[in-house]
């Protein structure tokens, strides 16, 4: 009988009491006819298989695979369902996903699976893979019992438990009919799971096509902002002079009270703390019973306002105070290695890189709805960090977190952005205040105003060398605003490889790809914490976030010194690649300590992904090279550049290579890139065809990084406020794109972000290349490009 | 009350003249499929077909389309099987989704006007639909593919 089979086996635990008709011959059990009218009839209908908290298997064979990750754009869901598909033998017709309400218990029980750094399939690939391969033990030994045979005859395969020795086979859904499986994984199980090899996989490393694509070309898909519930009411904002330092005097409702469907004017002030490093501002939401009406109203209510004059800065001002920054401070250790003050030779080249604030600017602009009922909030948003989100709206609104209910939707584009929480927050008190469901949506207005931009960035780079070129010390200073979010990424510096908690924290994602894989026997990288900055723009994580800067700043310097020092660019960088010391990537695990989870939780199998980054960063370069014949001929006028990067982060790393074609005539200030090849190492590779997209979107996004966008603000405004004056990349004018993706043996790394980084470098070091003009500031506009090639040939 | 004519639908709905077509269809209609995204006629977002046309309904008027045809995303194939849906299907075109709408209504309509279209071609009539998710590489490919299904060539 099955409960003596099953306390053969240690990872089978269920007890007999768990299954239904176990006095009874369970096949009679499951087909037994239930009278759900009659309430002494037993139930016993199938029950469903959910051993996870990540999948659900029912009796009629199909599989619904929870994804707790956002769906950004990055099709999670699928590659997530690939995973489970894949070790629980799955025939991947019969898979769905769907998006499951989050509650404070998400968060405590099972972290944070925020959506961002790339870290979806990173963080979630070993644990999935763990999960689904214990629970087709647990399948495969139900399965033989059902059948008769011994378990060590079976196996699991497109659904179905086989017997191979006897030839039988029995489906999952006649398994879950037949028996009630009530059971959940323990973590002591996993340690018994046994994954299925990678030579054998089926569905992982196949480009199936996205579970979420049909309904996002017909119209069918939700978007948070399409979020619907009967009797809702909308709110438009109506904004301060300044991004901040603006509080409310008056408002003067008399005309707004005249408008078709106006409902209330609502001041919204909030204390000094919830406004600190800019998480928020006060607004006034005027509400109405459409978003028209709204928006007619919004415009006919007039506020008047009190402003702290310390916040009319303008984007010079913060250029201005982050450059004496770096000339009057110190900073803080980041990253260090050996005693760069010690090397003894005067320092041969330093240069300074500016680059500016970059928005996030997603299609969809911000909105959420909430609604207030039985004592419980329910929000209907998409937001990056789901699980967080009871706690946070707890603070804004005194609920408890476990009266909080989160509904994911769909995001049209995250890029970051969705961390942020505003509309959320302002929904979640206007609904409490007003009895009724309320759904605050940014115009594309609001979105740029209150924009929570990339940090500028003001660095410098300085070189001690030997005469030969071989670079003995390298000292990185970077100037910024650091990214705010609880301690989250608040690390503690690394020394010689090792976290130093003596040592003040440090923002690792503001710092991020300083640390760089180069064999430096000296290293010094110190940050220059910019509050200014922060408590001006709220700046915070943008795609790629801090590699968009420091990426910029060192490959355009190491590019710099090949020059200096008559050494082919490639040359010089693979002499550095060699996986010295920390650059082997062993000691991974140790590096940041804190300030990571319970965000982010990866396992200890994920630090794999760091193994060999410097020899693996030399072999994406000189495939890059390869394909880009670097080195080769070039039509007339045509250069090429080199950029590498290892991020998004020591710890979770994509090495990828760029080689950009640029052809520049200098005389007529016109520079145009003709291709851009790139290689990227992603490790093990779970959907081709979804990494190839992520990686052509980051590609054309450090593209458009690097060429156009650039977020200015005047007297503490926001300058730019809808797409005719903030320029990006349209379909004209993308270059002819190479890719090559990587795969190997090594653990999966993230692929929505890593490639962003080394496009702009890349091109910049080309337009070098071809001209002799070095641009040492990003965007390069084409005025920036002109007047830095006045310069040159007036020289 | 205005009468509009939407995916061969009547509707009689009471929003004011002057109110974008874009919030009528979005709220009064619940045909949510079309999307705001800058209110400025910048994005594309919103492209829907006006008496054949793509046009962005952010930009006109509910006074101005009584009596006129529109179809939404939703109106283009009551199966999902547009030769541009299938391409973008097909060729995996869209990241977050959120501009494809849009995307699919402009190439729809130009795809009725030139049926065997240049990547040059291709761009300037695609020119005002912007992808946050950078989709151009395929939506320049799917186009094409496109214009092959409908002649009859694939898929």
């Amino acid at each position: 009988m099955i409960e003596e089979k099953l306390s053969r086996r240690s990872f089978l635990a269920f007890s007999g009491a768990s299954i239904v008709g176990g006095a009874l011959p369970s096949k009679a059990a499951a087909k037994q006819i239930t009278d759900l009218l009659n309430p002494a009839s037993p139930i016993m209908l199938p029950a469903n298989f959910s051993p996870s908290l990540w999948f659900t298997m029912e009796s009629n064979g199909r599989t619904n695979v929870h994804i707790f990750k956002a769906e950004i754009g990055q099709h999670v869901g699928t590659a997530l369902a690939q995973i489970v598909a894949e070790q629980l033998c799955l025939d991947w017709s019969n898979v769905s996903i769907d998006y499951p309400e989050m509650d404070h218990n998400t968060f405590v029980k099972y972290g944070g699976q925020i959506t961002g750094g790339s870290y979806s399939v990173h963080e979630m690939y070993g644990k999935l893979s763990k999960q689904a391969a214990f629970a087709r033990q647990l399948l495969i030994e139900a399965g033989a019992d059902l059948m008769g045979s011994e378990f060590e005859d079976c196996l699991a395969d497109q659904g179905h438990v086989k017997d191979t020795l006897y030839e039988t086979d029995i489906s999952y859904s006649e398994i879950l009919s037949e028996l009630v499986l009530d059971y959940t994984i323990t973590a002591d199980d996993l340690a018994e799971a046994q994954e299925i090899d990678r030579s054998n996989f089926k569905i992982i490393g196949k480009p199936v096509k996205a579970l979420d694509i049909p309904e996002k070309t017909n119209g069918a898909a939700r978007f948070g902002i399409d979020a619907y519930l009967p009797n809702m009411v909308y709110a438009k904002l109506v904004l301060p002079p300044t991004r901040f330092g603006s509080t409310i005097d008056t408002i003067d409702q008399d005309s707004a009270m005249t408008m078709p469907g106006f409902l209330a004017a609502v001041p919204l002030s909030f204390p000094p703390e919830a406004k600190s490093q800019g998480f928020i501002t006060d607004v006034v939401a005027v509400v109405a019973d459409s978003f028209p009406n709204a928006l007619r109203a919004a415009k006919a209510t007039n506020v008047s306002w009190n402003t702290d004059p310390n916040y009319l800065l303008s984007t010079g001002d913060l250029f201005e105070n982050a450059e004496k920054q770096l000339l009057n401070e110190d900073g803080t250790d980041f990253y260090k290695i050996g005693e760069f003050d010690n090397v003894k030779s005067k320092i041969e080249l330093e240069a300074t890189y500016r680059t500016g604030f970059v928005a996030h600017s997603p299609m969809e602009p911000a909105s959420a709805l909430c609604h207030y009922i039985d004592g419980k909030l329910h929000v209907y948003a998409g937001v990056q960090g789901g699980p967080l989100l009871p706690f946070i709206l707890s603070q804004f609104t005194g609920l408890s977190p476990d009266k909080i209910l989160v509904y994911p939707h769909l995001i049209g584009g995250g890029f970051g952005k969705r961390f942020e929480v505003e509309p959320i927050v302002i929904s979640a008190i206007l609904a409490l205040n007003l009895n009724k469901p309320v759904k605050t949506i940014f115009t594309r207005e609001d979105e740029f105003l209150l924009s929570h931009p990339r940090s500028l960035a003001v660095q410098k780079i300085s070189a001690k060398s030997k005469e030969d070129g071989e670079i003995l010390g390298l000292k990185h200073e970077i100037s910024c605003g650091w990214i705010a979010f609880n301690d989250f990424g608040l690390v503690n510096p690394v020394e010689n490889g090792s976290p130093v908690s003596a040592l003040p924290d440090v923002q690792l994602f503001s710092a991020t790809g300083s640390d760089n894989w180069y064999d430096f026997p000296n290293q010094s990288v110190k940050m220059h914490r910019n509050k200014q900055i922060e408590e001006m723009t709220g700046n915070r994580a943008v795609r790629s976030v801090a590699n968009n800067y420091t990426i910029f700043a060192l490959e355009s310097f190491i590019d710099e010194f090949a020059h200096f020092k008559n050494v082919d660019p490639v040359d010089l960088r693979l002499s550095m690649l060699k996986g010295m010391r920390m650059n082997s990537g062993e000691n991974a695990d140790s590096l940041f300590t804190k300030g990571i989870a319970p965000y982010v939780n990866v396992s200890k199998d994920a630090y794999q992904s760091s193994i060999d980054g410097g020899r693996r960063l030399a072999n994406v370069l000189r495939t890059a090279a390869g394909l880009a014949n670097y080195g080769g001929l070039l039509a007339d006028g045509v250069a090429q550049g080199v950029a590498i990067a290892g991020a998004e982060e020591r710890t979770n790393p994509s090495f990828s290579a760029c080689v950009a074609d640029v052809e520049v005539n200098a005389e007529a200030r016109f520079f145009d890139v003709k291709k851009l090849t790139v290689v990227i190492d992603l490790g093990l590779i779970v959907n081709p065809d979804g990494a190839l997209a992520q990686v052509e979107g980051s590609v054309l996004w450090g593209l458009s990084n690097g060429l156009y966008e650039e977020l200015t603000y005047a007297n503490g405004k926001v300058e730019q406020t809808n797409f005719d004056t903030y320029k990006w990349q349209t379909i004209v004018g993308t270059p002819e794109i190479n890719i090559k993706l990587l795969e190997n043996s090594n653990y999966p790394s993230g692929a929505g972000e890593p490639a962003t980084s080394i496009v702009a470098p890349a091109i910049c070091n080309a337009i070098f290349a071809a001209s002799n003009v070095r641009l040492r500031e990003l965007p390069i506009t084409r005025e920036r490009f002109a007047s830095a090639v006045s310069e040159v040939l007036s020289e | 009350m205005a009468k509009l004519s939407v995916n061969g639908k009547a509707y009689f709905v009471n929003d004011e003249p002057d109110t974008p077509l874009l919030w009528v269809l979005r709220e009064a209609l619940q045909l949510t499929g079309t999307k705001f995204g800058c209110g400025g006629g910048h994005c594309g977002c919103c492209t829907v077909h006006i008496n054949g046309e793509a046009m962005r309904s952010c930009r006109v008027r509910l006074g101005d389309v009584e009596g006129a045809i529109i179809t939404t995303i939703e109106g283009l194939s009551a199966t999902s099987e547009h030769p541009v849906q299938k391409a973008w299907v097909e060729l995996q075109v869209p990241q977050c989704g959120y501009c494809h709408s849009g995307q699919i209504m402009q190439a729809a309509a130009f795809l009725t006007e030139n049926i065997n279209p240049t990547d040059d071609e291709i761009d300037v009539a695609m020119r005002g639909n912007l992808c946050r998710c950078m989709t151009y590489i395929r939506v320049r490919k799917a186009v094409k593919l496109a214009a092959e299904i409908k002649s009859g060539g694939k898929l």
